[in-house]
């Protein structure tokens, strides 16, 4: 018995496959999920003028604000992440989010240009659980790992109801597998090239996660340039040169930073840890290329 | 407020600019860093971790203690809290000596007497989500603890401390409407109701509002505060109403009806109309007052105001934000709309930053530390409770139930 879910959140449509033998109980189970994943909607969105996140950006560069257990651990893995990604994953973005035209209006290529930003500057406290910005133009922006923060808070509420089998994903671009379907190594998913010419690549997945970030998946015009969403934080300015990067790992908000790093770092920086494995498509390149190991986790679909 | 009392305070100079100056000093954020207020919150499902959510957007409030019977639920609002303890039972909160102010009472409705009681004879302040009861002794009871206690008991009835109907209340009151003509409220929503139980003893106790024993269903559960939207704007509760109920989506063995319909009527023959549904989600939760001269249309955190061709103009529409529904095109009722517009910034004030129990916790953690009048006092929950437990009773037999004057006071 499939039953499938939906609900809208994050400015996106999550989407919930749940597989078992009790219809009812796994519609409640994939209830109780969206309720999460509205939660954390709520809670990190930087869109929502009285979520939680914006509360934190209005206070944290006067002083420390202390934060839940749940949301300094959301910082403290950020913060692991961007060290492992050697800045190239910053979720401390949003004022270059905005400047270039994301989040609002692009401003003026001037001020622009002298924006500063970086989780450098956000000062985590342990001891009290507070965090605290040293510099003003410090904001803190969840959109490159909040929906797969999300759904790895509601997969694992999904586990511990019971839930055995499930594939949930939120727009697509971020998914976590609970199981695999009957008979199967895992639930299939594909992933296109982005580029005429070059096949699809498929996974399947085990309890596992898949990330995909690709430039593409938002533009803006910033004086008169089409500009992609991902930016590279350590230069301040939307990369270039990176068409579509798919990374399978244990967690979605891992899989998520990874994804957003690779499209990020060029070739020669690309090193991924051992337990991730990456597929990624640069402009010049004329097919996929995969991280040490990714062979035996994506393959090129054959028509 | 008869027509005639509105026509008055129409004329004492109160107008539409009065109500489109109007700026709640609470729209934007409540602090209470001078006052340090402690709060144990009792119940940590949905609406218990909607609470605790609101509260920590609060400067100065500190929740120190969540209690619920369910081990999961617990553990999870505890992690989205500060230095909180968990607690099992309101027994072991109220005697652990953990200190605290206020408790925010988010149990199953039928548990709320107990809670209630208990924690007034503690010499807790005490807000208590609606409805009151689902029964009529239990919600005197809790309206008889409170008048005999030195404690604040605000009732959860929303519409009363949301500045957006505060703001549409007082158009509604400087005559913009004109006479009342009809209302219509509905709540619709896509989900089952249902809570998934681990453990299948704790079924039936997660499952309360499936169970037609304790719970007043759609009509009840979800339609107090909306009958009490009604209430806040006209000063006024309905003499009789009419409902029926049944399943049209969720055929998994319940009684409980997940689609409802009721017909409220007013002394003066107005009806609300009044729908609920778990099974279509279109147009989510909202209450329209039809006038002679205009309806005003709230949705929680917006308002709309949609004039008649023919209803006198009063300058100020020109200026005003507009958002086009089919045919219709609504002004957007917008908090400080003068003094945002002055400064440029009128798109800004478009809905509220944050939802309506931030608002109703603000207003009482305010009638907690700085004596503030209660926003909504156990006498006035205790109304809108009994319009509930009619209206559900009305969609449970199919009859018409009256509520009679007496029915709405407390000896």
């Amino acid at each position: 018995m499939i039953v499938r879910l939906a609900t809208e959140a994050m400015g996106t449509r999550f989407e919930l496959v749940l597989d078992g033998k009790d219809e009812f109980f796994l519609r409640a189970v994939g209830e109780e999920a969206i309720q999460e994943i509205q939660e954390h909607h709520r809670r990190l969105s930087v869109f929502e003028r009285g979520s939680l996140l914006s509360q934190v950006n209005a206070k944290a560069p006067h002083r420390p604000v202390p934060v839940d257990d749940d949301l300094f651990d959301l910082l403290k893995l950020c913060q692991s992440l961007w060290k492992e990604t050697r800045g190239a994953f910053d979720p401390a973005v949003g004022h270059l989010m905005k400047a270039w035209g994301f989040r609002d209006k692009p401003v003026v290529t001037s001020q622009r240009a002298g924006w500063k930003c970086g989780f450098g500057s956000v000062i985590l406290d342990e001891t009290g659980r507070t965090v605290q910005y040293d510099h003003p133009d410090t904001a803190l922006d969840f959109g490159g790992v909040a929906k797969g923060w999300a759904l790895d808070q509601a997969s694992r509420l999904m586990r511990e109801s019971g839930v055995e089998r499930a594939l949930i994903h939120g727009g697509t671009s971020s998914a976590v597998a609970i199981g695999a379907p009957p008979g199967c190594e895992g639930w299939r998913v594909e992933i296109p090239s982005h580029r005429s010419g070059v096949a699809a690549i498929h996974c399947d997945l085990c309890d596992q996660a898949l990330a995909v970030s690709s430039p593409s998946g938002r533009i803006a015009t910033v004086d008169g340039e089409s500009v992609g969403h991902v930016i590279d934080p350590r230069q301040g300015r939307p990369v270039h040169g990176m068409l579509v990067a798919a990374v399978v790992a244990g967690s979605a908000t891992a899989a998520d930073a990874w994804s957003t790093a690779r499209i990020v770092l060029c070739e020669s920086d690309a090193t991924m840890p051992v337990d991730i494995a990456c597929a990624s498509i640069a402009c010049a390149d004329e097919g996929w290329m995969f991280s040490p190991g990714a062979e035996d986790v994506f393959a090129i679909r054959c028509d | 407020m008869t027509d005639n009392d509105r026509r008055t305070f129409l004329g004492q100079g109160a107008g539409l600019m009065a109500g489109l100056a109007l700026m709640p000093t609470n729209v934007f954020a409540y602090d209470f860093s001078s006052a340090a207020v402690r709060v144990a919150i009792i119940g940590a499902g949905r609406q218990g971790r909607t609470i605790l959510g609101e509260l920590q957007k609060m400067d100065g409030v500190s929740v120190v203690g969540i209690c619920d019977e369910d081990e999961r639920r617990l553990s999870s609002g505890v992690r989205r809290a500060r230095d909180t303890k968990g607690f099992g039972s309101v027994d072991e909160l109220l005697k652990a000596g953990q200190e605290f102010d206020a408790v925010c009472i988010a149990t199953p409705t039928h548990t709320h007497r107990v809670v209630a009681e208990a924690c007034i004879a503690a010499g807790k302040h005490v807000f208590c989500e609606a409805p009151l009861a689902h029964k009529v002794e239990d919600a005197a009871a809790i309206v008889r603890a409170a008048r005999g206690a030195k404690v604040i008991v605000q009732v959860g009835l929303m519409a009363r401390s949301n500045p957006v109907y505060q703001l549409a209340r007082s158009f509604y009151r400087s005559d913009a409407v004109r006479d009342l003509v009809s209302v219509y409220g509905q709540n619709h929503e896509k989900t089952s109701w249902r809570v998934p139980a681990g453990d299948p003893a704790r079924e039936k106790a997660l499952n309360w509002k499936l169970n037609p024993e304790v719970s007043l269903g759609l009509a009840g559960e979800l339609g107090t505060h909306q009958f009490d939207s009604v209430a806040y704007f006209t000063g006024r509760y309905p003499t009789s109403v009419r409902g029926v109920g049944s399943i049209r989506l969720h055929n998994d063995g319940r009684e409980m009806a997940d689609t409802v319909a009721c017909h409220l009527v007013y002394k003066n023959k107005v009806v609300m109309s009044y729908d609920a549904t778990l099974a279509n989600s279109y147009g989510g939760a909202f209450e329209t007052l039809f006038g002679t001269n205009a309806a005003i249309k709230i949705a929680e955190t917006h308002a709309w105001m949609f004039k008649e061709a023919d209803a006198p103009t009063q300058g100020w529409e020109v200026y005003a934000n507009r958002q086009q529904f089919h045919n219709d095109e609504g002004i957007t009722l917008i908090s400080g709309a003068t003094k945002l517009a002055e400064q440029g910034k009128l798109q800004e004030g478009i809905g509220l930053p944050h939802p309506g129990t931030y608002y109703a916790l603000g207003d009482f953690l305010k009638s907690v530390t700085d004596d503030a009048d209660v926003v909504c006092s156990a006498e006035e929950g205790y109304r809108s409770t009994i319009v509930g437990i009619a209206a559900a009773q009305a969609v449970r037999t199919g009859e018409e139930v009256a509520i009679t004057e007496d029915m709405l006071r407390v000896s």
